[in-house]
């Protein structure tokens, strides 16, 4: 080992004596920061993938939709189930409607499924809070929870339904009334904005509402696990009639994904000052070191090392500091994920009580994915801080010259 | 800007000891860092064994040194964070890697300065004339041609000086190094072969 190094690590690590108060000082600064990018990247991956799973699980996959709505329905079916990779799919037709309720408005998406076939593809059931699908006809809605709420409607009371179509028919002189339906279920997905403006019915009525007769607005796929969309998008894309497009999860919902992606490199970014605050007090606890050592340095140039030896010694010890500070904050960081929903709920409990946070936050336990990409930014990042803030000390230390080192007091 | 050091002429032969003394201010200090290459005259020469080190770059200098000479000064400085015989094997490690060899040289030299048992302790739980035979057997480490010593024991009590300067003398006839001592005690003084005096920066 050449001395720069053994000199390093003996001056952070000196053999038969307590560590350095500097030492442990720097290395609890770069963990904390890293700790606390670890945890912060991960709940947001967390969030993430939530929101991920959440899309796939009420649009597929897969969507497939036309400009405006799909008349060759066996055509495109005959491409669907002609790609082996897809494993189940459902017509919907979509649009606006009015929903009135006691006077009570409410302007949400409604969304009609061929019920027999939705199953395969959107685990409705799973959303359920109360009511029952099998009792979803073609007089019948699900509403989401929080619209059931606004309109302040229950399972089995009626709302009235009024679609753009009564207008269009009201230009014609014709008057069409408003559908009374049952509400048959209610849903909650867990998505404020879902939830509150979210109707689902049969796509019989859906059809009758926009007045499509037989047409539907769009496909939504689901994919065998494993399979990779954009090839099963690809494929599909060659089979299917050419005004007929298919697309992933990920390009139908592109402008939410951005802004996904913007608010989590954002944070990132925040966060990176953590460390470089944490790298600072590196430099200055290093340049404390060399004017301390000031002598020692000179004493090191009168034995025959060179400068540049010296200024590696300092570097050397920022990156010390950087990787022993880096390592503690990964443990302490994946211990926290580890035991996050303790934690959550000791801090819960002790300021608001657990079921105001619980419906406050919309979730009980906090969702947490770690990006191994992230950890390994992470990781450079706070190492080459810690060593950039070596520098500074380490030029310091190789300009002393060892006359004027070893004269000093 | 002063004058320190005017018109010195010094030779100094293969296992010869010299003393220099004089006022403080004198100058002694200097001339051992200008003897050392630490610090450049203004004009002048200095050889190492028939080498011309006023013409050697600094870094060059700064490696030749580390093998020719070995210097001893008053305040030890020893390395707080490594032990006795670390501190002494520091003089190998600075100029090339340290082996067993290395090692084994390291360890006899503490025992020539009769601090074997000593090895493993810090220099703070050693006493001053511990800590400055440390930094003797330190200046030994890598047999060099020349000892220089800026007043070694101005820190140490009367008889702890005796002591060093006992041991100095002896170890340098014995590993055959030339010494400069710098003191101010004129019966140490009285021991070396030559004994000169800085007076206003002229040596005589
Ligand atoms: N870096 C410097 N800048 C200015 N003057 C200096 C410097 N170094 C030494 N001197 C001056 O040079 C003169 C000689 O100093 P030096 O340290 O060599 O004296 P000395 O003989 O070793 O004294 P002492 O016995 O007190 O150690 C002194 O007047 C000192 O003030
Ligand atoms: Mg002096």
């Amino acid at each position: 080992m050449s001395w720069p190094i053994y000199l390093a690590l003996k001056q952070l690590f000196p053999s038969g004596r307590r560590l350095p108060f500097f030492t442990i000082i720097s290395v609890v600064g770069v963990g904390l920061g890293v700790a606390l990018m670890l945890v912060a990247t991960s709940v947001m991956g967390g969030f993430g993938h939530q929101i991920r799973q959440m899309i796939i699980d009420t649009q597929g996959e897969v969507q497939v939709r036309a400009r405006d709505s799909i008349r060759d329905l066996a055509g495109v079916e005959k491409a669907l189930a002609g790609v082996p990779a897809v494993a189940a799919y459902a017509p919907y037709a979509q649009g606006v409607v009015m929903l009135d309720h006691d006077r009570r408005p409410g302007f949400p998406v409604i969304q009609g499924y061929d019920l027999a076939r939705i199953g395969k593809v959107i685990p409705l059931e799973r959303y359920l809070l109360c009511g029952s699908l099998d009792d979803l006809d073609d007089d019948a809605v699900i509403l989401s929870s929080l619209l059931a709420q606004a309109l302040g409607v229950g399972v089995g009371g009626k709302v009235s339904v009024y679609s753009p179509l009564m207008l269009e028919r009201l230009k014609q002189n014709e008057v069409l009334l408003p559908r009374d339906v049952r509400v048959a279920g209610i849903f909650q997905i867990g998505h404020q904005q879902l939830d509150s403006s979210t109707v689902v019915c049969s796509l019989r009525l859906m059809q009758d509402l926009y007045g499509l007769g037989n047409t539907v607005h769009g496909y939504n796929v689901r994919i065998q696990p494993g399979a990779n969309e954009d090839v099963v998008v690809a494929q599909l894309n060659a089979a299917l009639p050419p005004d007929v497009r298919a697309q992933t999860w990920f390009e139908s919902n592109a402008d939410f994904q951005a802004v996904l992606s913007f608010e989590r490199n954002m944070i990132f970014f925040l966060l990176t000052f953590i460390i470089v605050v944490a790298a600072f007090s590196i430099t200055s606890s290093l340049l404390m070191s060399v004017v301390r050592k000031t002598r020692e340095i000179g004493l090191l140039g009168a034995l025959g090392g060179s400068t540049r030896q010296v200024a590696v010694c300092f570097c050397v010890q920022g990156l010390i500091l950087g990787c022993a500070g880096t390592a503690a904050g990964l443990a302490f960081g994946f211990a926290l994920l580890r035991y996050r929903d303790a934690l959550v709920h000791l801090i819960a409990s002790q300021t608001m009580g657990q079921e105001v946070f619980v419906k406050f936050y919309q979730f009980a336990r906090l969702p947490a994915y770690t990006a191994p990409r992230d950890v390994v930014l992470i990781v450079v990042f706070s190492i080459i801080a810690s060593t950039l803030a070596g520098l500074i000390p380490a030029w310091r230390a190789a300009r002393l010259k060892p006359v004027e080192a070893l004269r000093s007091e | 800007m002063i004058e320190v050091l005017r018109g010195i002429d010094f030779e100094l032969h293969a296992g010869e000891s010299v003393s220099v003394r004089g006022q403080s201010g004198s100058g002694k200090t200097t001339l051992l860092n200008v003897l050392a290459g630490l610090d450049r005259p203004d004009s002048g020469e200095l050889w190492w064994n028939n080498e011309p080190a006023h013409l050697l770059s600094l870094g060059d200098l700064t490696a030749r040194r580390g093998r020719f000479l070995g210097l001893v000064f008053q305040a030890y400085y020893l390395i707080p964070e490594i032990d006795a015989l670390a501190n002494v094997l520091m003089g190998a490690r600075v100029v090339g890697p340290v082996g067993p060899t290395e090692r084994e040289r390291a360890a006899s030299l503490l025992q020539r300065v009769g601090l074997a048992e000593r090895a493993s302790h810090l220099p703070a739980h050693l006493s001053g004339g511990e800590r400055q035979r440390v930094a003797l057997a330190r200046a030994l480490m890598n047999r060099p041609r020349v000892i220089l010593a800026d007043e070694p024991t101005g820190n140490l009590d009367e008889h702890t000086a005796d002591d060093v300067i006992e041991l100095l003398l002896q170890v340098c006839a014995e590993k055959g190094a030339a010494l400069v001592l710098v003191t101010h005690n004129p019966a140490y003084a009285g021991r070396t072969g030559r004994q000169l005096v800085l007076h206003e920066g002229i040596l005589a």
